[in-house]
């Protein structure tokens, strides 16, 4: 069975009184485990589906379909939607998204307060020892306490993937996650999302430019406007 | 669990927000100080009636014979812890510089006036053995037994005695407030000195001798009137100064003199008298001399007009309040008036008159005042601490467009909005515990030290504030009321979070998608 399915999926943007349709129709269908990289060009809707299918944004209310493991997560109600990103998916983004007040280790257990709210206290240490062997794993072991700021672009974009890992989601979504890297930096952040998911199973999607990343997946999907080819 | 993490961080390392939470703490001192003061001088105003007017008078001027009869029904009432019989009048006094100031003059019996307010304690010339909290230097004469015979001046001024040098027996003596005289100065230590007459010495060298008041004697002048309140012949005598007193508020000592009932009552001609036969009026011995002073002749008497007072002031028993204790004098009064029907005031010419009343009652219209002062510029002062409120709002405002991206990143690991809403109403709040806890320890600082910086002002700057003469008392009140400033602090608190929920409604509701894509 699918881990993740969607049937006519589509998604306008209202810009003033112009309409803009950016998703027409996406069928799409990831199993469990599998690595499925999404090409196409710019303004195409590639991160337009990434955010449907993490729950960030919502489908035109038209006849679609839009299932996590059998979940309707389209039309979960907000507070559903809200639990859905907590606890299945990781999001890992071109940008790395870190906030810039909380040091390495607080962008990375603070996805985990999120999901456990103020039963946090309880899984504290726990949560800790996980994210300093994540951190510890991806060479950033000296840095628990720096900034975001004093980091180079592929530690930020590697406390980013230990930021989705930590609550352990059986979903990764990666926007362009090597977009704003070096060639030689980028490979490696590849690497540590492919070896995770080897290590722990995980479905990851990817949307990419970069042919060699989309190589690597198990199936890749083109999207072209606004259809999957 | 989060919103606690990024409130700390932004605590920390925000400093606009942190200035909006000083400027609430300003306000929140401002609030305080305000009601400390008129709060406590308001409190003091009417904890100084119990201590120094009693809780109820009764009160008729033209004086209230059978009192005796009246005192006893009166301290036979549960309510009543006791009664003491006064005539409380008008006059003017001659000082020792030949000054003539308007006074009032009270006639007591010790025993009976300490029963009911604290003059024992009023008595400023007296021996100490250990200086007052601020005379850190022991410059108060009282701590110096040579300077004058403390001990003999205290009990002249309990007795309102003195003892005449020539005759060698007591003789009625008065008590006079401390700041009518102008004889004394006071030391911002709060201990009073005798200003100095200087006298020259032989070897050409000048001495300062203090002059006090109790070295001296005053004349006092009256008007009595007799039991229809028909004013009599002015009175006028000379009376030895036994000592000075001090209530703290300023109108009473700069007012007030005490001298013994019976002398009063023979000085206003409201002792026992015979009636004069066929009038039924009283025979006033005194108005029945020639200049020279000699008798103009026998007068047929019948029967004894009793002796006066004009008020009886009555202590409440623990337990009970000045007004229960007004109902039990009116109720009290009903009956004295059925045993001595037809010769005594009616009741209703004492309640319709109002006659009998508490401190409060007496103080009506100053009380008033002073409540409707408090509460105007307190509201101001809450209005301008409600522009706090819109200061965190603003602040708010411009922080979460700073931080709109990272709410977006909130949303994406699963933040919800009432979550993100939460967040900045907490920090909202703890921005409001920040500025209130500055404000309150600012102005418990302020309000505990405030006579010694107003006398630093007075020093320093030559600035005076606080006039007794306007504000009744000598001392701005020193308290800060705990009810007070729980009330102050959750409204400062209250301010802060007031200000935040528009920011935090509006950060709740930014789309993450939208957030994400912020530059």
């Amino acid at each position: 069975m699918a881990l993740i399915q969607t049937v006519n999926l589509k998604k306008t943007y209202s810009l003033g009184n112009v309409d803009v349709p950016v998703l027409r129709g996406v069928n799409l269908s990831v199993n469990p485990g599998e690595f499925v990289a999404i090409l196409g060009a710019s303004g195409s809707g590639k991160s337009t589906l990434l955010h449907l299918l993490g729950g960030l944004d919502v489908p035109d209310p038209t006849d679609f379909t839009l299932t996590f493991d059998a979940r309707p997560i389209g039309k979960m109600k907000a507070s559903e939607l809200d639990r859905y990103r907590r606890s299945d998916v990781g999001f890992v983004f071109q940008f790395y998204h870190l906030l810039p007040e909380l040091n390495v280790l607080q962008n990375v257990t603070i996805a985990a307060m999120t999901r456990w709210g103020w039963a946090f206290g309880a899984h504290r240490s726990e949560v800790e020892q996980r994210a300093t062997d994540l951190l510890k794993s991806f060479g950033l072991g000296e840095r628990l306490r720096h900034r975001p700021v004093e980091l180079s672009g592929g530690e930020r974009q590697r406390v980013a993937i230990a930021r989705a890992l930590i609550n352990q989601p059986r979903l990764i979504l990666a926007d362009e996650p090597t977009g704003n890297l070096d060639r030689k930096t980028g490979a490696g952040i590849i690497d540590i999302l492919l070896e995770r998911r080897k290590i722990e199973g995980r479905t990851l999607i990817v949307v990419t430019h970069d042919p060699e990343l989309a190589a690597k997946a198990d199936r890749t999907v083109r999207i072209v406007s606004g259809v999957i080819e | 669990m989060y919103q606690l993490l990024l409130t700390r961080v932004y605590l920390t390392s925000k400093i606009m927000p942190l200035l909006a939470s000083l400027g609430l703490g300003l306000c929140t001192a401002m609030v305080l100080v305000i009601w400390s003061v008129m709060g406590g001088f308001l409190t003091t105003l009417l904890a100084s009636g119990r201590t120094f007017a009693g809780d109820v008078t009764i009160n008729w001027p033209a004086g209230i014979p059978h009192y005796e009869a009246l005192t006893k029904l009166l301290e036979a009432d549960p309510s009543v812890a006791g009664v003491a019989p006064i005539i409380d009048t008008f006059g003017v006094v001659k000082l020792p510089d030949d000054r003539i100031e308007g006074v009032r003059i009270v006639g007591i019996e010790g025993t009976s006036y300490a029963k009911v307010v604290e003059f024992d304690k009023a008595i400023w010339w007296r021996p100490m053995t250990e200086a007052l909290r601020k005379d850190r230097d022991a410059k108060d004469p009282r701590l110096d037994p040579n300077a004058q015979d403390w001990e003999s001046i205290y009990f002249d001024s309990l007795s309102l005695t003195k003892m005449d040098p020539v005759t060698q027996e007591r003789i009625p003596a008065a008590v006079v407030g401390i700041e009518l005289s102008g004889m004394t100065e006071r030391d911002v230590a709060g201990y009073y000195t005798a200003r100095g007459l200087a006298k020259p010495r032989s070897d050409g060298s000048v001495i300062n001798l203090p002059l006090y008041l109790h070295n001296n004697q005053i004349v006092l002048n009256m008007i009595p009137q007799d039991n229809q309140g028909r004013l009599l012949t002015p009175t006028s005598k000379p009376l030895p100064v036994a000592g000075e007193f001090r209530t703290g508020i300023f109108e009473i000592d700069r007012r007030t003199i005490f001298v013994q009932l019976a002398e009063l009552q023979r000085l206003m001609q409201m002792e026992g008298a015979p009636n004069v036969k066929g009038t039924g009026e009283s025979f006033n011995p005194y108005a029945n001399l020639s200049p020279d002073g000699k008798s103009l002749g026998t007068v047929a008497t019948s029967g004894e007009a009793p002796a006066r007072v004009s008020t009886l002031v009555v202590r409440a028993a623990d337990g009970y309040t000045p007004d229960q204790c007004r109902e039990a004098c009116i109720r009290v009064y009903r009956e004295f008036e059925r045993s001595f029907e037809g010769r005594v005031p009616r009741p209703f010419q004492l309640e319709n008159g109002k006659s009998i009343k508490t401190w409060q009652m007496q103080m009506a219209t100053l009380i008033s005042a002073v409540e409707k002062e408090t509460a105007l510029v307190l509201a101001l002062f809450w209005l301008v601490t409600f522009v706090c409120s819109g200061l965190i709002l603003a602040i708010f405002w411009a922080m979460i467009s700073e931080k709109t991206k990272d709410i977006g990143i909130l949303r994406a690991i699963g933040a919800s909005r009432s979550g993100i809403a939460a967040m900045w109403i907490v920090y909202g709040a703890l921005l409001g515990v920040v500025g209130v806890v500055f404000g309150l320890v600012l102005a418990i600082a302020v309000v505990t030290n405030i006579n010694a910086i107003h006398d630093w002002l007075g020093y320093a700057l030559n600035l005076y504030i606080w006039d007794p003469r306007v504000y009744y008392f000598s001392k701005i009140p020193d308290r800060v009321d705990p009810r007070s400033a729980a009330i102050v602090a959750g409204a400062g608190i209250g301010f802060a979070v007031l200000g935040s929920i528009i920011p935090a409604v509006r950060a709740a509701w930014i789309r993450p998608v939208t957030a994400l894509r912020f530059e």
